[in-house]
């Protein structure tokens, strides 16, 4: 078939310039093009989504995981995920003796299984060092799945340590809620590192505005206080089951109270689980008579 | 409203705690209690976050934080409420807690997808204080043609370790419009060859009494000696008059394609962009002409806007134009036979369309040249955004291209002026080459 190309010409127009029949861009695009119908992989805007890990660990402000040197703040937190993984790896080891651990089990060997839970307890400790240093959210994710594996152990009821050393009940449940709370504040902490690094780097790159960083800032560090020191009291309280029941029971009856203290279960994790139990249905009922609305009005009243 | 990080700690603390007492593991149980602790005490804190809005559709939330109800407060103020394509925006949007207690707020002011910001940010994180207001401005760049709407706010509130927060949409809307960009045309070569019955300053290709030389004829008697030219004479031996350009005021139809197909490409590079700028160029020049300027946009419904001149036929053209959305297939056919009987016979008409997908286009056109009318035809072509945007390959892209080439050539032979008008091509080269010069 003979197509008759219509005149088109207009090359007049460029009269003293290049002609050509269509723009370079294009020439260069046709010769580079292959002949699939695929949508070629540049024509499709790129996203940006969180990934299921950074959004597990709090969710970024802005979906930007490329993030610029860390300002002072950043460094602040840093330095504190160190300090607080050296007493945390430590403290993890005292309270999580090999014996009772799944490798104590499976090798029946008691030196086997402090190797390994030395083994994982360095491994949680040298990839929440990394994690924190390159604010890669997946190492500190690894770091914080190896220190709760650590301390899952088949053990009695009763706290042991590792160490040979003779410490009183208080003692040792001190350590243990301490333990908890560092645990909880490395998560925290870690998690500070990669959210505020996604901040400040939103800042930097003029995607978000703060307006008050230090107030907003102070309100960060004040609540990194703050809860650690409420919820030791808390968990203390709640460990406390234990002798504050037979205490309260005792005001009614003092043989009760008496057989109370010397139940083997209340002195168990069961008797945590008691003083759980009865917390939380404490703050269950507090939740559901609308207690932090009424809190609201009430401080909005003094604030009046 | 629960993060995923508080909805992965409060899994891992009941797991831990059920764990605990079956393993009756004791430090289990106590880091689960901990964790419960951490959460119990965000919720207690988050509970304070109630936001409320007084926009001006304040009226259709109903949320339960009742006891907090206009307690943030978002107004927002733009510098105009109409501009051009590339135009700037300044927003300002100003933020009230009439609430006693301050507030931690995470406001994020929705813009509309095409829109840039320039300057500023759109998402701002802020203490405000009690009883306090705070202004925030940005500037937003207006890529493309259309009517927006800025709005509604977004406000969160969440917990220091931002485990649990509230989130609440202040529906403060604020509407504007961007009209299509326009290209200063000097010459369009699109004149009428026939008056109206009033005058005006603008030349028709008719000679007759006027101020632009139009050519040379005879002398006749009758003819003003004033007219005649001597250095013509004194070359020929006879007497030569020259004869002027008649001036009056024409009319000038121009119709946008506005179908589903003329979308085709890329957003900010397709056939009814290049439309819309080259209808608005044109209705400028020929406003600024004097001439009378109707406009007729056709996709799914034929929207027409009256012949009338002068500043205020500009706005309404433009108006229209940036409401141009690209939906429907209505055939050219149909917008023809509509606008025929109301058009004067021998206006310019200038047609703007990518030519796809419409079989009825060569009808269409041979009608109006039938009845005299001067058509020119601007065609974007859609095959360029495409090919440009590596969306058809090669082989595709040379078939359809013949396919085009054949229609123009078609068209052509109508004596319809057309010009296969190439993306990098200035408006007034394109409607040189369609008026073969």
């Amino acid at each position: 078939m003979t197509i008759n190309k219509p005149s088109a010409d207009t090359s007049h127009l460029y009269d003293g310039k290049t002609v050509r029949s269509s723009a370079p861009s294009r020439k260069k695009a046709a010769g580079q093009v292959g002949t699939g119908s695929a949508i070629p992989e540049d024509a499709i805007p790129t996203v940006e989504i969180p990934g299921f890990i950074e959004s597990l660990l709090g969710g970024p402000l802005v979906p930007k995981m490329k993030f610029l040197p860390p300002d002072k703040m950043v460094q602040n937190l840093q330095i504190a995920v160190y300090g607080v993984l050296v007493g945390l790896a430590f403290l993890t080891y005292i309270i999580s003796p090999p014996q009772g651990t799944m490798w104590y089990i499976l090798t029946g060997s008691l030196g086997l299984a402090n190797i390994m839970q030395l083994t994982i307890i360095a491994a949680a400790t040298v990839l929440g060092f990394m994690g924190t240093f390159r604010r890669d959210a997946r190492l500190s994710l690894g770091s914080n799945l190896l220190f709760i594996l650590a301390i899952l152990r088949f053990a009695s009821s009763k706290t042991s340590l590792a160490l040979d050393v003779d410490i009183g009940p208080t003692m040792l449940s001190v350590l243990v809620v301490v333990y908890a709370v560092l645990l909880i504040m490395y998560f925290e902490l870690s998690n500070g590192v990669i959210r505020y690094s996604m901040l400040d780097t939103s800042i930097r790159t003029n995607e978000v505005y703060v307006m008050n960083p230090k107030k907003i800032v102070g309100k960060y560090h004040r609540s990194l206080v703050t809860n650690p020191i409420l919820a030791t009291l808390l968990a203390w309280f709640v460990l406390s089951a234990n002798t504050i029941l037979p205490a309260f029971v005792s005001i009614f009856s003092e043989d009760t109270g008496q057989r109370m203290r010397e139940s083997v279960e209340l002195t168990s994790v069961y008797g945590v689980a008691l003083g759980t139990l009865f917390v939380f249905i404490t703050v269950g009922i507090l939740f559901g008579l609308n207690l932090p609305t009424h809190l609201q009005r009430f401080r909005e009243r003094q604030a009046d | 409203m629960w993060s995923r990080k508080s909805a992965m700690l409060g899994s891992l603390a009941v797991a831990m705690y059920l764990l605990g007492l079956t393993l009756r593991n004791t430090q289990l149980v106590t880091i689960a209690v901990v964790i419960f602790v951490f959460l119990t005490w965000a919720a207690l804190l988050g509970n304070h976050a109630d936001v409320a809005s007084s926009g001006r559709r304040a009226d259709e939330w109903s949320g339960e934080e009742g006891i907090a109800l206009g307690n943030v407060v978002a107004m927002r103020k733009l510098s105009s409420a109409r501009m051009f394509e590339d135009g700037e925006l300044n927003v300002t949007l100003r933020m009230q807690n009439t609430s006693s207690l301050p507030k931690i707020l995470e406001v994020r002011d929705r813009v509309p997808e095409v829109m840039r910001i320039k300057e500023g940010a759109n998402y701002i994180l802020m203490e405000l204080g009690p009883r306090r207001e705070t202004f925030i401005e940005y500037t937003v760049e207006c890529p493309l043609r259309g009517f927006y709407s800025l709005g509604p706010v977004a406000v969160r509130i969440q917990d220091a370790f931002g485990l649990f927060h509230k989130e609440k949409e202040l529906h403060v809307y604020n509407d504007f419009l961007v009209f299509p960009k326009m290209e200063d045309l000097k010459e369009t070569f699109v004149k009428s060859r026939v008056p109206k019955i009033f005058t005006g300053a603008v030349n028709i290709r008719q000679p007759g009494p006027g101020s632009e030389f139009y050519s040379l004829r005879e002398y006749f008697e009758g003819d003003s000696f004033r007219a005649i030219n001597w250095s013509a004479y004194a070359r020929s031996g006879k007497l030569m008059v020259n004869e002027r350009e008649r001036d009056a005021v024409s009319d000038v139809i121009i119709i946008v394609d506005s179908r589903a197909v003329a979308e085709t490409g890329p957003v900010s590079r397709n056939a009814l962009v290049y439309s819309t700028r080259a209808a608005a160029s044109l209705a400028k020049y020929f406003l600024g002409r004097r001439d009378s300027v109707g406009v007729i946009v056709y996709g799914d419904e034929v929207v027409s806007v009256d012949r009338d001149t002068g500043k205020k036929q500009l706005y309404v053209i433009l108006t229209k134009l940036a409401g141009a959305v690209a939906r429907g297939n209505i055939p050219l056919q149909v917008v023809v036979n509509r606008i025929l009987p109301h058009i004067n016979k021998g206006s310019p008409i200038i047609f703007l369309s990518n030519l796809e997908d419409d079989p009825t286009i060569v009808n269409a056109l041979r009608d109006f040249r039938a009845r005299d009318f001067d058509v020119t035809v601007l065609s974007p072509s859609s095959l360029e955004f495409e090919f440009d945007a590596k969306r058809i390959d090669r082989t595709g892209y040379e078939v359809m291209k013949t396919e085009r080439d054949v229609l123009i050539g078609e068209l052509r032979g109508l004596g319809v002026n057309i010009m296969d008008w190439e993306p990098d091509m200035l408006l007034s080269t394109a409607l040189a080459g369609a008026r073969g010069f």
